[in-house]
């Protein structure tokens, strides 16, 4: 599968403020890449330099394997929600949508079809002739993604496409970018601080920290990477706290009463070569075999939202 | 949704026709313009009575109260014109709209050329509504042709140079007052001029001057022609001034379109 975008060394300044620096990346078409970083990193910056928004200091960039040096043809084949984007209060959503559709060199009735098609798509088929000054802010960023798709584009970015959502507009989003990627083979690149979501949706994440690209493959090779500890909290009855301690300690595994002081939570901690599998197995196993009754074990650590912090810190994002 | 890439009619008209239909909707059935001419009209019916009273009361010949009518609406007509194209660019970009315009394929100079039209309409309104009370006021002494096409053509002037002024200011500037606040005082600035030299000002004195602000120029063009009776051409040195405005801010514009981008000069 060929390359859908790729970036070697990107480098931007503003006023002497680097706000990235030595940026590569590589995504391959069909995939959703998750972009993330601490407030203030860069993504948005990034993400405008390979819309062609921006122009980078220097380094070089191919979307859909245009370089670039012809940005035109780049954005013929780009479709981008921006951060914090404006929207005309006085059009409605199809008239807007239209108006870019036209913009892309469709005809009035092309652009009018298409506009209604994505309406329907994001789910805002009933609102499509109210005024977007009537939208809530859900709808607009709906509305957003829908202006992104009406050239029919080969990537997608999307800066914050869940800023600002309720949980049902989160998961909203979410489905559309992953029928965009799974369905119509979009190459998708999306900024977001929905850790969790990631996880479930991106193929790759990259992390960009200060402007620098601090990890970049798939979910399980930066977590692996970022070596994030692993730990879990286990619930046992409170009159069998200390017997539980001295089990695992037994047990050679390494224990302790959890931060938040209850008598029965325990915190467990395994190597940093462990898998949730075999800490689960050797927290639990030796509980279990002294009769003491594991009331709730959760799995704390080995998560992306793990590998985000560590290599993260010390960020003031 | 469709596959991506897939192929759609294509549009016959180029984006400036496009964005300029857009800007025409938008400011003529959206409801700024309307109101701005409706009260552009019952101004000219206020000044055109106060005119035609003077005129009755013999303060005022016939063909000084065509020129000051016609005067009125240059000056109207230039305070609208330079507003809507100040606002064009720096407008979107405090609205958080202009990113998305951006990122089309449409050329700047389409936008910018689009946007211009839009303002330029507003100058085409106000001279055609103009019209009936130069004829009003002018009947009789045949006046209201020459005055009919020296304002046309000066203010078509002026109103070229104003919409070139206010889209470099707005290319250039990020914030939309900003950009609105120095519009409206370049305008102040060169029409000022014109109001000092008829308040008995020397003309010998600051002759070079005033044929340098195309303002002054412009209506001073204008008074030959209708005031003075001249002919189309006795004067027409007049209209260098706004003539080289006409086409030099709006070429400006054009060629600083190529550099449009989501944040002014004065910002990162």
């Amino acid at each position: 599968m060929g390359m859908a975008l790729q970036a070697k060394d990107l480098r931007k300044t503003y006023a002497g403020t680097v706000a990235v620096e030595s940026l590569s990346l590589e995504v391959e078409a069909g995939k959703v890449l998750g972009f993330l970083g601490p407030n203030g990193a860069g993504k948005t910056t990034v993400i405008r330099i390979l819309s062609t928004i921006l122009v980078p200091d220097s380094g070089a960039f191919w979307v859909a394997g245009v370089f670039h040096t012809h940005p035109q043809q780049i954005r013929q084949r780009l479709g981008v929600l921006p951060e914090s984007a404006g929207y005309p209060a006085g059009l409605t959503g199809e008239e807007w949508l239209t108006y870019h559709g036209r913009l892309f060199g469709r005809t009035r009735s092309a652009a009018r079809a298409t506009a209604r098609r994505l309406l329907d798509d994001v789910g805002l088929s009933g609102r499509g002739t109210s005024r977007i000054g009537t939208y809530s802010r859900g709808m607009r960023q709906r509305l957003g993604i829908a202006r992104a798709l009406v050239n029919d584009p080969d990537v997608v970015f999307l800066d914050e496409p869940t800023l600002g959502l309720d949980p049902s507009g989160q998961i909203q989003v979410l489905e559309i970018v992953t029928r965009l990627a799974r369905k119509h083979g979009v190459t998708v690149m999306m900024s977001t601080h929905l850790l969790a979501e990631v996880e479930q949706v991106c193929d790759e994440v990259l992390i960009l920290n200060r402007g620098h690209a601090v990890a970049q493959g798939t979910v399980a090779e930066v977590v692996h990477r970022a070596a994030a500890p692993r730990q879990a909290l286990v619930r046992v009855p409170p009159e069998l706290h200390d017997r539980a301690l001295t089990v695992l300690g037994d047990g050679r595994i390494e224990s302790r009463p959890a931060g938040s002081g209850r008598r029965g939570e325990l915190t467990v901690s395994g190597p940093i070569t462990a898998s949730p599998e075999q800490l689960s197995s050797r927290a639990l196993r030796p509980l279990l075999e002294s009769g003491i009754p594991v009331l709730a074990f959760t799995l704390e650590g080995g998560r992306l939202s793990d590998a985000f912090l560590a290599v993260t810190a010390g960020s003031g994002g | 949704m469709a596959e991506p890439g897939g192929d759609a009619a294509r549009s016959a008209f180029p984006a400036s026709v496009v964005v300029a239909q857009r800007e025409l909707q938008d400011l003529w059935l959206g409801g700024r313009g309307l109101p701005l001419m409706l009260a552009f009209t019952l101004m000219s019916s206020v000044t055109s009575y106060l005119i035609s009273s003077n005129q009755t009361l013999n303060f005022l010949e016939v063909r000084e109260s065509v020129s000051l009518s016609v005067r009125v609406a240059v000056a109207v007509s230039a305070l609208l014109v330079v507003l809507a194209a100040a606002d064009a660019i720096s407008g979107e970009r405090e609205r958080g709209t202009l990113e998305s315009l951006l990122l089309t394929p449409a050329p700047r100079r389409s936008l910018v050329v689009g946007k211009g039209v839009a303002a330029l309409s507003l100058w085409l309104a106000a001279v055609i509504l103009s019209m009936p009370y130069v004829w009003f006021l002018g009947r009789g002494v045949g006046v209201v042709g020459k005055a009919a096409v020296g304002s046309l053509v000066v203010s078509g002037l002026l109103a070229l140079f104003l919409t070139g002024l206010g889209l470099v200011i707005s290319i250039v500037l990020t914030s939309n007052r900003v950009s609105l606040a120095l519009s409206l005082f370049m305008l102040v600035a060169l029409y000022a001029p014109s109001q000092l030299a008829t308040v008995g000002l020397q003309p010998s004195a600051g002759d070079l001057v005033q044929r340098l602000d195309p303002f002054t120029s412009g209506l001073r063009y204008l008074d030959a022609l209708v005031v003075g009776g001249h002919s189309y051409g006795q004067d027409v040195g007049l209209l260098l001034a706004p003539g080289i405005g006409a086409v030099a801010f709006p070429v400006a514009a054009l060629a600083m379109s190529g550099h449009l981008a989501l944040f002014g000069r004065d910002r990162p």
